[in-house]
């Protein structure tokens, strides 16, 4: 399978923070073929080791999230679900809008708006306030109790597309493209000699505030790691600094949050190597990413950050650029090379 | 019923742009009808026989347009800036992904991640001319080769059951086309000129011209119409409720509905045990209010089934209403047979 085709089968499998059991299988399922081991934490990450077969070697940490944004059932109201929001979701995107329960087989329902009909016009000026959202599963208030009890999670109904021959569109591409990106390089990487044992975890919960790699980075205990996040990239209405250039190569983090030494040799490595690259400025403490808890993980861990440019972040209709995705790749190689250099 | 429902819905049609659901009409209507003939708005209007003749002259009419949105402007990046044709509250049109042109490429109405909106602007909706589309091209040549200034944008196409719903864009009023169709398909009563009419959403235009040529004595308008059945709206603004039948209106914004046919389809469901309801808030219009003024006056009547969402990606039916909507007529143009009609 191609990495697109990964994106893709990634995209379409369910795995709000919290509850990631379908897409870790799946994730498992890519995985093994390229580490020598994998397994489950009690967190629900996804850890798999690659070893170089050095005594003593270091540990290198390849992190990216496997979690998306979603939605859970809270209450009911005359039929129609109530429900509460899992990690950063715009309820502005909301109304008029299908959802998908994670349930066996799924429940679709539909997110309510009112007609314009008996709007004024000033109405629309206001977004829906989430108390005023239900989801419609065309059911009676008894069956809807007892198909979607409260607690059961959902997402957007949607997959991914290729959009043209460029760009891929879908849901939960934050961050499933950057595992797509680890696993694009894990097979560029197969059959080379290694300076360093390659951990690759597949994190949960980071959209609701980092916990699983918080837990997994513990128990892994890695000299350095290259966290995978996607970055946002610049849009008509989202222009101002710090963001990064869709389509212009792979984003890397500069700043507090990451390790200068590992971060200067990776940008050493795509000047040389003619990687297309572009640095992103993050000057805060936390970069937003699993990079906040890893680098301060057991007695602190070289931590590098590569960014990979996405457009409309946390929406059902993500966008990342195959030729962003490719620089990552190859970069995250260079990184892994690079790992046992840095000190 | 329901199988073409969907397909009707899945066609493009945005006012003065209907050419794909009228094809799909006629294709169907040629092999059962006596005559189809396409008039200069582009109104189909299609005669058949039925078992009487009628002294007076019966037509049924059902809108083929949607609402929608139509490319104004390419920005040097390649976005497309667009307007919308109908009535939209566009607070549903944020983050959605549509399909734009005659060759319905995808696109996505682009709102910028959460995590870039500052806290003053997120209980604030973007002006339509501030919002795009974003179809995956990097600049205005490109984009160009994909779209032109007048092309039509239709919402996601995506239409499926759920409960004793179907979601689908449309639904108002390809519903009515289908069971016009499915008339059209069936033994009649009596001689019928069925008019599947353009530009209702823009102000009731193709069914002015259609019934200045048909010169109808009755008319049946087939609708979807307005539901707001939710729990945040007071009971009369609820309007009507999808399941609960199909919906017999005696006045909406731009007609009073004649009252002997009102009673007579009020007394006809009664009599055949058909689940009915009416309007309880005066809201929205149909082709109807061009119809009854046309020519000398016409005795207009509407059957209609409840739809929430209308106007949005994602209207919502009851399947069951379907059916009674399709009932409903039958009788009504059995009943006009027993009336006016002669072997």
């Amino acid at each position: 399978m191609n990495t697109a085709d990964v994106l893709l089968r990634l995209s379409e499998t369910d795995g709000p923070s919290g509850f990631e059991d379908r897409v870790a299988k799946e994730i498992t399922k890519l995985l093994a073929p390229l580490t020598d081991e994998v397994a489950r934490d009690v967190m629900g990450n996804v850890i798999g080791v690659r070893r170089c077969g050095r005594p003593n070697a270091r540990r290198l940490l390849l992190d990216a999230h496997i979690d998306e944004i979603g939605f859970i059932v809270t209450g009911y109201d005359n039929g129609f679900v109530r429900f509460s929001v899992i990690g950063g979701v715009d309820a502005r995107m909301l109304p008029a809008r299908a959802i998908r329960f994670l349930t066996e087989p799924p429940v679709r329902g539909v997110i309510m708006t009112l007609p314009p009909h008996i709007l004024e016009e000033a109405d629309s000026d206001k977004p829906f306030a989430m108390d005023a959202l239900f989801v419609d599963v065309g059911m009676t208030d008894e069956e809807v109790r007892a198909a979607l009890p409260r607690g059961t999670a959902a997402v957007y109904d949607a997959g991914a597309v290729r959009l043209n021959e460029n760009v891929i569109c879908g849901k939960a591409l934050d961050d499933r493209s950057c595992f797509a990106v680890i696993l694009d390089a894990l097979e560029r990487l197969r059959g080379e000699d290694l300076p360093v044992d390659v951990y690759v975890m597949a994190s949960t919960q980071e959209e609701v505030g980092v916990r699983g790699a918080t837990a997994g980075a513990f128990a892994v205990d890695p000299d350095y790691a290259v966290i995978l996040d996607v970055g946002h990239g610049k849009t008509p209405d989202a222009s101002g600094t710090g963001l990064l250039e869709f389509g212009g190569g792979c984003g890397v983090a500069v700043g507090p949050n990451m390790n200068r030494k590992y971060t200067d040799r990776i940008l050493r490595a795509a000047e040389e190597k003619g990687i297309p690259h572009q640095i992103e400025v993050i000057p805060t403490g936390s970069s937003g990413t699993n990079a906040r808890a890893v680098q301060i993980s057991r007695e602190g861990v070289a931590t590098a950050l590569l960014s990979l440019p996405l457009k409309y972040m946390h929406s059902p209709s993500e966008m990342v650029h195959l030729a962003d995705m490719d620089a990552c790749a190859r970069l995250l190689c260079e990184a892994v090379r690079a790992a046992g250099e840095v000190d | 019923m329901l199988d073409t429902l969907k397909a009707l819905c899945a066609l493009p049609g945005v006012s003065g742009m209907e050419d794909a659901v009228r094809a799909y009409i006629r294709r169907r209507a040629e092999r059962c009808a006596d005559s189809v003939k396409e008039d200069v708005m582009g109104n189909l209007i299609v005669t058949k026989r039925g078992t009487k003749r009628s002294g007076r002259k019966l037509m049924l009419a059902a809108h083929m347009d949607e609402v929608g949105l139509m490319i104004t402007d390419i920005t040097r990046e390649g976005y497309l800036k667009f307007g919308c044709v109908g009535s939209i509250d566009r607070r549903i049109l944020l983050g959605k992904s549509v399909k734009v042109g005659p060759n319905l490429r995808p696109g996505l109405i682009g709102l910028k991640a959460i995590h870039l909106v500052p806290k003053s602007e997120r209980d604030t909706v973007p002006q339509v001319q501030d919002m795009y589309i974003d179809v995956g091209a990097s600049s205005r040549e490109e984009a160009e080769k994909l779209v032109r200034l007048g092309d039509t944008a239709v919402f996601d196409e995506t239409a499926f059951t759920f409960g004793r719903m179907v979601k689908a864009k449309a639904i108002d009023d390809r519903l009515g086309c289908t069971v016009l169709l499915h008339l059209l398909e069936s033994e009649l009563p009596v001689d019928c000129t069925f008019v599947f009419t353009v530009q209702e959403e823009v102000g009731t235009r193709g069914a002015l011209a259609a019934a200045f040529r048909v010169k109808p004595d009755v008319a049946l308008i087939v609708e979807g119409t307005t539901a707001a059945d939710l729990p945040s709206v007071k009971t009369n603004k609820r309007i009507c409720a999808p399941g609960e039948g199909v919906v017999i209106p005696f006045m909406d914004r731009g007609t009073i509905y004649d009252r002997e046919l009102y009673a007579l389809l009020t007394e006809l469901a009664e009599r055949n045990g058909i689940p009915w309801q009416t309007k309880t808030y005066i809201a929205g219009g149909t082709d109807a209010a061009a119809v009854q003024r046309s020519v000398g006056g016409v005795q207009t009547a509407g059957i209609a089934a409840a739809v929430r969402n209308i106007h949005s990606p994602a209207c919502v039916a009851a399947v069951d209403d379907l059916q009674q909507v399709y009932a409903l007529a039958y009788l009504f143009l059995q009943e006009m047979g027993a009336r006016y009609g002669s072997l």
